[in-house]
């Protein structure tokens, strides 16, 4: 079991560091997360006490869905398996056996996903964030894979911790931060609609998501255009409801 | 000296020992302190293996070792002084991380003079010392103070090496999960701090019509005048203690 255990490491460290071509940085990571497990993509969400803060990395564009999607909805495979603390399967997105997830199942469905799986990132008690594996077949993971995954989201995990040592105390490492999409402009939005409205951010970015959802777009788009200037929260007409601008 | 038998009257050595160590692996516990588990190391040593007294010696960061836990005053007392002479069987454990013993402190042409007369003084006289080491790294040494001379039976030692090599191993263990909660603390405050930064910026763009950058130097030119942390004064801003108007007036100093 050990020696299973111990032969997966190697396998996985393995391919992390004999990429050759220099740097080991996120972008690496993900991709080896998805190689390790056999699966169409994987993405590494970094969560703070109760929220997503974004994506650290994702191998693919379905990856990269997966993880917008729930950072939007707030709901999803990769939140579930760090607020239960355990890993999250739904090995057929399309017909689960328990329905979950009703904001976030059909416009992944729609983009081709089929199966999606949660792996809580931690070392010892210290809780990160989760990995995310997505397939684009329905079916549950393997075995092998299963356990591929669990050694995968170990390594993660430090190796996430390792990239953040010897960063200055109030900084994020460089190597965190590149190819990272911690939706800083959803948080700008949200400074300007707390303006807009007169209301406090936490309440803004409840806005914001709302009117994502309410009109079927994403909320990094939305968030966009109020900081562009194209939407409003406080239309001069008084009316309670944003406007575009043209 | 007897064996102060304070577990249970007639438990075999061995379920006493079996027992000790997983008290000592038992580190899950929310106020796991390395002082009291070593105290705790110690203690054992004296009450299953019946050693005279026990004395433990970790390295702190700068390598320099440090007395953490004795199982007596008197044993406390005597490996102060080892630290202070700079001599005896735990430094010599430590360097070369391999166990280290004196069956006859008085008779032996002793590697530690001052030690030697200073342990036979506190009525001890033979020594051993045992590693604290996981496969390369030596964090310490256990020190064995015998009252009679001559070497400690076989299984003893075996005995006091397990409970040293657990506890050395919840030490080691501890440690890392220390310093990953540091590690995660610092990324958790980095990426709020950036947060409360980009939603200060919005703030300031939408009071003041900046667009993001020149609200960012605005922030960053208030807090650099007022020698206010960056964060800090987003904060003020967020939570309205701080008007974005107030940001581009020039510093009364």
């Amino acid at each position: 079991m050990s020696e299973a255990g111990g032969g997966r490491r190697e396998r996985i460290l393995g391919l992390l560091v004999g990429h050759g071509d220099g740097g080991f940085g996120t972008k690496r990571l993900c991709q080896v997360c998805a190689e390790a497990t056999g699966t169409s993509g994987a993405g590494v969400m970094l969560m703070g006490d109760e929220v997503p803060h974004g994506s650290l990395c994702t191998s693919n564009k379905m990856s990269d869905l997966i993880e917008q999607l729930q950072y939007a909805l707030g709901e999803g495979p990769c939140i579930d398996a760090y607020h239960q603390d355990r890993p999250v399967l739904e090995p057929d997105l399309d017909r689960p056996s328990t329905p979950r997830w009703l904001a976030f199942a059909p416009p992944a469905i729609e983009a081709g996903v089929r199966a999606v799986f949660g792996f809580p990132l931690q070392v010892g008690a210290v809780r990160l964030g989760a990995l995310n594996l997505c397939c684009d077949r329905p079916g549950p993971l393997s075995d092998d894979q299963h356990a591929d995954a669990l050694v995968m989201a170990e390594v993660a995990a430090q190796a996430i911790l390792v990239l953040q040592t010897g960063a200055p105390p109030d900084k994020l490492a460089l190597a965190l931060e590149a190819g990272a999409d911690f939706h800083y402009v959803v948080h700008q939005a949200a400074g300007m609609v707390a303006a807009q409205l007169e209301v406090r951010v936490g309440q803004a970015l409840v806005r914001l998501r709302a009117y994502a959802f309410g009109n079927d777009r994403p909320l990094t788009e939305v968030a966009k255009d109020v900081v562009d200037k194209k939407l409003r929260f406080d239309p001069p007409s008084g009316e309670n409801d944003p406007v575009p601008l043209s | 000296m007897a064996n102060t038998d304070v577990i249970g009257g007639s438990v075999p050595r061995e379920a006493l020992l079996a027992r000790a160590l997983v008290e000592l692996a038992d580190t899950l516990v929310a106020d796991f302190d390395v002082v009291e588990l070593l105290t705790r190391l110690a203690d054992r040593c004296v009450e299953v293996l019946g050693v005279g007294a026990a004395g433990l010696m970790l390295a702190g960061p700068d390598g320099e070792l440090r007395v953490m836990a004795s199982s007596s005053e008197a044993t406390r007392v005597l490996e102060l002084f080892e630290l202070q002479a700079s001599e005896g069987p735990c430094l010599d454990c430590y360097r070369s991380g391999e166990p280290v013993m004196d069956q006859d402190l008085a008779t032996s042409n002793s590697r530690w003079p001052r030690f030697a007369a200073e342990t036979l003084a506190a009525g001890f006289h033979s020594v051993q010392s045992l590693p604290m080491r996981l496969r390369g790294t030596v964090i310490g040494a256990l020190n064995l103070f015998q009252v009679g001379t001559g070497e400690m039976p076989g299984a003893d030692i075996e005995g006091a090496q397990a409970l040293a090599d657990v506890a050395t191993i919840a030490i080691l263990q501890h440690r890392a999960a220390l310093e990953a909660q540091v590690l995660n603390q610092q990324l958790q405050h980095a990426l709020n701090s950036r947060i409360v930064i980009e939603q200060a910026k919005g703030m300031v763009a939408e009071r003041s019509g900046l667009n993001m950058e020149l609200a960012f130097s605005a922030l960053r030119t208030y807090a650099r005048n007022h020698n206010l942390r960056l964060v800090d004064v987003a904060r003020e801003v967020i939570d309205g203690s701080l008007a974005p108007s107030v940001l581009r007036a020039k510093p009364s100093r």
